[in-house]
């Protein structure tokens, strides 16, 4: 019962690979400057205030989280240099490191973790609400211990887990007293991290330097690292090719560029560095429709749709089938064998003759509005894909574009959709960002919630029991019970599995070494001549 | 008569006529020619213009016929050309005609709000309106007549100031003719020659403003519009530019049709120009 | 003095139909499906409906859409553009940075479409229903009928991808660090795709306007007057001619100051220019109204302010209306 390894994972994806140990053996060198690919201007570049990659890809080289996560997936220390929890879960320690300062030299400590934790991760932080739901009090009993109490058992694994995205510390001195939402550190960022904020030029670029004080002694390498903000995709390969950007983090270039550049000897296009963001395409039901809270017609729709074909033809080598919720990157807890549904257009056919829908005229049995998600161009191309798949078995379908605003209101505040395509995110524990795709009872207007009208009192007791399970092994059982039900129930079916791609210029070195590298903070990283 | 003899004896003309000609032949045989659905998975994406006989204009990145969605687009194109500057038209002599003819507060009201249409660039109206109220085929087309219309305005209103002076109007009066007469039976029929040949441009116009909207990917993705195909082609660009440019030729074709015609008109209702 | 009083006249005289423009904006922007706040949580990534709820009230979401329309107009009187949700400072500063760009775009634009349009057109002119004519008034209906996009992605391809010779899109490179005249250098190779492709429709018609109103001239008494006195014929198109062919053309330069902004959304995106057009699209995708309205606002001054240099100018040119 154990899932794919991380490397089986990586040939699957067909990663071309920086060749790890002919990198190992070469000196770093220093200086140099850094282009990336900015392809989401951001409100914000405080990682403690939002957690989303295009706040990570700036501000996760200035401010540090206390926990990241090393190359072979375990927690490894960065501002917490040791934790332990007690037995019950409701008590979790953290030992701070010692010496490390701000960019504006005042000492970092206890004090700024328990603000940050009380004020923004408890408060602000999208994700980080939910997690910190149950935070009663951070302790500081000396400067550099933070005892997190919580009124519920926190599992210690969730916890270690979700820290690297959402345990990034601000200053209390800077943030303390003013309005956090509208503090101007928030765009000009104050961390401890090896790169020091100068600049954000709106529209055109930011940019950060070598932070002379870092904790890492004699790192970083780099002098500079500089975000370009491109955002129109081919424009931005073409800065590639031009060597004026020399990595594109997130799968933000075109699919065709993608595949181009991955010629190119040039480049490495690879998922490596992004194991920690895999994301599955969603396909929402609505249960408000009749027809589609017919687990019948549900199936059929999943049936009718040639998902190898569409990955084959649409996506290449940068996808693969998905089998539920749960990626097969997250070793701890993916489950296979759970029920599937495979391309078969005649059972399609049959099971909504049984479900009762019959041809009618033009063979069209019934139509349905289909909102694809507005980012990502294979969400437009999946759209496009079921519109023409649906088709063939007589259900008409009606894309309706909408922009981002118009379909997180339409889609998940007014439920005015019939089917919704999109991206899951799954962040390293299903309890941060997966299982509210299950939970009933998730508020009015939550995006990426159960917004589908589906409700399972089992579900939701599993998922309850697993976000406070403290033994490892029982948790893994829960969630075994809950894809292989939510798989059998299909009120969101998430049959594509993809993990961020990286295009990366093979000067760069140590670069994609740990699995969620774009978003960490680049300490080692250099520049080879 | 004498108009239509103008007219064909005009090459400008007829060139203009034989291209949208062709564009209303694609039209109306598109349903024989493709009978299928353009928009459905015709094979495998991107494949190059005669690389496969079965689609001798190549498949776009979701894997449909090119030329079937040309052939159907023509029939969008002219749809849409063609409503919205029915539409335009419309509002446009009413607010032109009714300022024009009536004068004093009337005109000044009516002219301010077509001022504010025309001081607001009417693509960033657009994009506003297609935001609002979403991008089905039908919304877009009054959309794209709702910002067009001002010029109309404006130059039924130059129309009928030099009009409405002129005796038989006075006549009308005398005669007791209720205004809605004036306006329709008498004064409008004079002064239509001029926005007719108006309407060419901005039926040039409204295939433009539809094809930029698609283009940006703000136009309805169920119909087989040539400036969605411009749209999709746009990520594929540095590799498979075809997917862009064969669409591209057929709107540039479709509008020198348009404005030629537009042109050939002119010439034929303005004789006093024609020799130019 | 007498000119500031009539940039006031025109000024106030343009005043309803500005304020006519930002509160029918405001209104139709409240039927949009989602606010800047759904807009925020779709780049944050998402977050619970407590956090939502916080925004919208930060924002001044929650208020009534009267109370947030007269406090916008209120505001307004002062100067005031408000702030953006999205960009999280103040719009006029958001503004400023982007309005070179376009500033820059349009201008070079202008004078390289009507610099163009008039040649061309006098070439026409002169050899009219020549070769040389029919060449020029081809590709004239060519350029009229090409859509903008299309030419600029076709320009594209061509020089930048296959004959590599401009950059395919941005406004200079930052990570080079020019100073000086490789600065300059710089942003024109950036700048002549984006220039070329707005400036085509306007080429066209510039030298439609310009061999049309030639034509009209050249026949006319004055000209004859200064022929049979010898004066060469350069001399007579460079101080005759063209002094007169002229009206049309500023007019036209008055009426085309809105258009070419709504263009410069299209030839922004193509391109990728970090200008007003683009912001503004992207304005209206994010639901960012202030920034929305702020744009109007300042491009509704533009197109005001054109219009009184071309009425200044049509003065100059025409002496008959000077009064």
């Amino acid at each position: 019962m154990s899932g794919p390894t991380r490397r089986e994972v990586f040939l699957m994806t067909g990663a071309a690979m920086v060749p790890a140990s002919a990198v190992a053996q070469e000196t770093p060198r220093r200086g140099g400057i850094l282009t990336v690919h900015f392809a989401t201007e951001q409100r914000i570049l405080n990682p403690s205030l939002q957690a989303s990659t295009g706040v990570y890809i700036v501000g996760g080289k200035i401010q540090e989280p206390l926990v990241d996560i090393d190359g072979a997936g375990n927690p490894t220390p960065v501002l917490a240099e040791s934790w332990e929890s007690t037995p019950d879960g409701r008590a979790i320690t953290f030992k701070l490191r010692q010496g490390v300062t701000w960019h504006d030299g005042r000492p970092f400590t206890s004090a700024d973790v328990q603000f940050t934790a009380m004020e923004m991760w408890k408060k602000i932080l999208n994700y980080g609400t939910a997690l910190q739901q149950f935070l009663t009090a951070v302790d500081t009993p000396d400067a550099h211990t933070a005892i997190f109490r919580y009124e519920r058992p926190m599992p210690l694994g969730l916890l270690l887990r979700a820290l690297p995205d959402l345990g990034y510390v601000s200053p209390k001195h800077i943030y303390e007293g003013t309005d956090i939402r509208q503090n101007p550190a928030n765009t000009a960022p104050i961390g401890t991290g090896p790169f020091k904020f100068l600049q954000y030029e709106r529209g055109q670029h930011i940019i950060a330097e070598r932070n002379p004080n870092y904790w890492r002694n004699g790192m970083p390498y780099l002098d500079r690292v500089v975000w370009r903000v491109v955002t129109d995709r081919a424009a931005a390969a073409a800065q590639m090719e031009a060597g004026q950007i020399l990595f594109s983090p997130y799968s933000s270039l075109a699919l065709a560029d993608l595949t181009r550049l991955s010629r190119d000897p040039r480049f490495a296009v690879t998922t490596r560095g992004n194991e920690g963001n895999a994301r599955t395409n969603t396909i929402e039901f609505n249960f408000r429709r009749p027809e589609l809270a017919d687990i019948r017609v549900r199936k059929a729709i999943a049936h009718a749709i040639n998902i190898p074909f569409f990955i084959e033809n649409f996506l290449g080598t940068y996808a693969k089938p998905g089998t539920g919720p749960i990626p097969s990157v997250s070793t701890d807890y993916y489950t296979p064998g759970s029920p599937q549904y495979g391309f078969d257009r005649a059972l399609a056919n049959r099971l909504l003759d049984e479900a009762g829908h019959r041809r009618g005229a033009g063979g069209v049995r019934f139509s349905l509005r289909l909102s694809p998600a507005p980012w990502g161009e294979d969400i437009s191309l999946f759209a496009t894909f079921i519109q023409q798949s649906l088709g063939e078995v007589g259900i008409r379908v009606e894309i309706v574009r909408l922009d981002a605003a118009g379909f997180l209101r339409t889609v998940y505040n007014d439920h005015n959709f019939d089917l919704a395509s999109g991206w899951h995110q799954y962040r390293n524990d299903p309890a941060v960002s997966t299982t509210v795709w299950y939970r009933s009872g998730s508020p009015q207007g939550a995006p990426w919630t159960n917004q589908f009208g589906w409700t399972d009192a089992a579900i939701d007791r599993v998922i309850d029991d697993a976000a406070t399970e403290v033994d490892p092994a029982k948790r893994r059982a829960l969630y075994g019970e809950f894809v292989t039900r939510v798989q059998n129930e299909l009120p969101v079916w998430m049959p594509i599995e993809q993990i961020f791609l990286s295009v990366f210029n093979r000067r760069m070195r140590n670069a994609g070494n740990t699995p969620r590298w774009a978003s960490s903070s680049w300490h080692d990283t250099w520049l080879a001549p | 008569m004498r108009a239509l003899r103008a007219f064909l004896h005009n090459p400008v003309a007829v060139a203009g006529a034989v291209l949208l000609g062709a564009v209303v032949l694609m039209a109306l045989v598109a349903p024989l020619v493709f009978p299928g659905d353009p928009l459905g998975l015709a094979g495998r994406p991107l494949q190059w213009p005669g690389a496969n006989p079965r689609f001798w204009l190549g498949t776009d990145p979701s894997g449909r016929d090119i030329a079937a969605q040309l052939f159907h687009g023509a029939r969008i194109s002219l749809l849409i050309g063609g409503t919205a500057t029915v539409i335009a038209v419309v509002i446009g002599i009413v607010f032109g005609a009714l300022a024009g003819f009536y004068g004093g507060v009337v005109d000044t009201v009516l002219m301010r709000v077509t001022e504010a249409f025309q001081t607001l660039p009417n693509f960033l109206l657009l994009l506003v309106l297609v935001a609002v109220f979403g991008s089905d085929l039908m919304t877009v087309v009054i959309a794209i007549g709702v910002v067009a219309w001002p010029p109309v305005a404006r130059l039924t209103r130059a129309e009928f100031l030099t009009l409405r002076e002129r005796d038989y109007v006075a006549a009308g009066r005398m005669q007791g003719l209720s205004d809605a007469h004036l306006i329709f039976r008498e004064v409008l029929p004079n002064a239509l020659p001029p926005v007719i040949v108006y309407a060419s441009v901005v039926m040039a116009v409204a295939i433009l403003l539809e094809s930029a909207l698609a283009f940006l990917q703000l136009s309805d993705p169920n119909v087989p519009s040539w400036g969605n195909l411009i749209g999709l082609g746009r990520t594929v660009l540095r590799s498979e530019w075809y997917v862009s440019a064969i669409p591209g030729v057929a709107i540039l074709l479709a509008i020198l049709g348009v404005s030629l015609v537009g042109q050939g008109l002119n010439d034929a209702l303005n004789p006093r120009l024609a020799s130019r | 003095m007498k000119l500031l009083a009539l940039a006031a006249r025109r000024l106030a005289a343009s005043l309803p139909a500005l304020l006519l423009i930002l509160i029918g904006l405001f209104l139709l922007l409240q039927l949009a499906p989602g606010d800047t706040v759904d807009a925020l949580m779709a780049q944050m990534g998402g977050g619970d409906a407590a956090i939502a709820a916080d925004l919208r009230r930060f924002y001044g979401l929650d208020l009534s859409v009267t109370a947030r329309l007269g406090a916008y107009l209120w505001r307004l009187v002062t100067l005031d553009l408000g702030f953006s949700a999205i960009y999280g400072k103040p719009v006029a500063s958001v503004i400023l940075e982007r309005l070179p760009a376009t500033l820059l775009l349009m201008m070079s634009a202008l004078f390289f479409a009507f610099s163009f349009g008039m040649a061309l057109g006098v070439v026409a002119a002169r050899r009219v229903n020549q070769w040389p004519d029919t060449l020029i008034s081809t590709l004239g209906l060519i350029f009229y009928a090409t859509p903008s996009f299309w030419f600029g992605l076709m320009a594209i391809v061509v020089f930048s991808v296959y004959l590599q010779w401009l950059p395919a899109g941005g406004f200079g490179d930052v990570a080079m660090g020019y100073t000086g005249w490789a600065a300059i250098w710089d942003t024109a190779t950036y700048l002549v795709l984006p220039v070329l492709t707005l400036a085509l429709i306007f080429l066209a018609i510039a030298l439609r306007i310009m061999r049309a109103s030639m034509l009209e001239v050249q026949g006319m008494d004055f000209v004859r007057t200064a022929r049979a006195k010898g004066l060469s014929e350069t001399r007579i198109v460079a101080r005759h001619v063209l002094r007169n062919a002229l009206l049309p053309m500023v007019t036209l330069i008055g009426l085309q100051a809105g258009t070419m902004l709504g263009g410069s959304v299209v030839v922004e995106s193509v391109f990728t220019l970090p200008g007003l057009g683009r912001l503004a699209y992207e304005s209206v995708v994010q639901r960012d109204l202030n920034t929305l309205l702020g744009i109007v606002f300042v491009s509704a001054l533009l197109v005001i302010a054109v219009n009184f240099v071309v009425d200044l100018l049509y003065a100059r040119l025409d002496p008959r209306i000077a009064g």
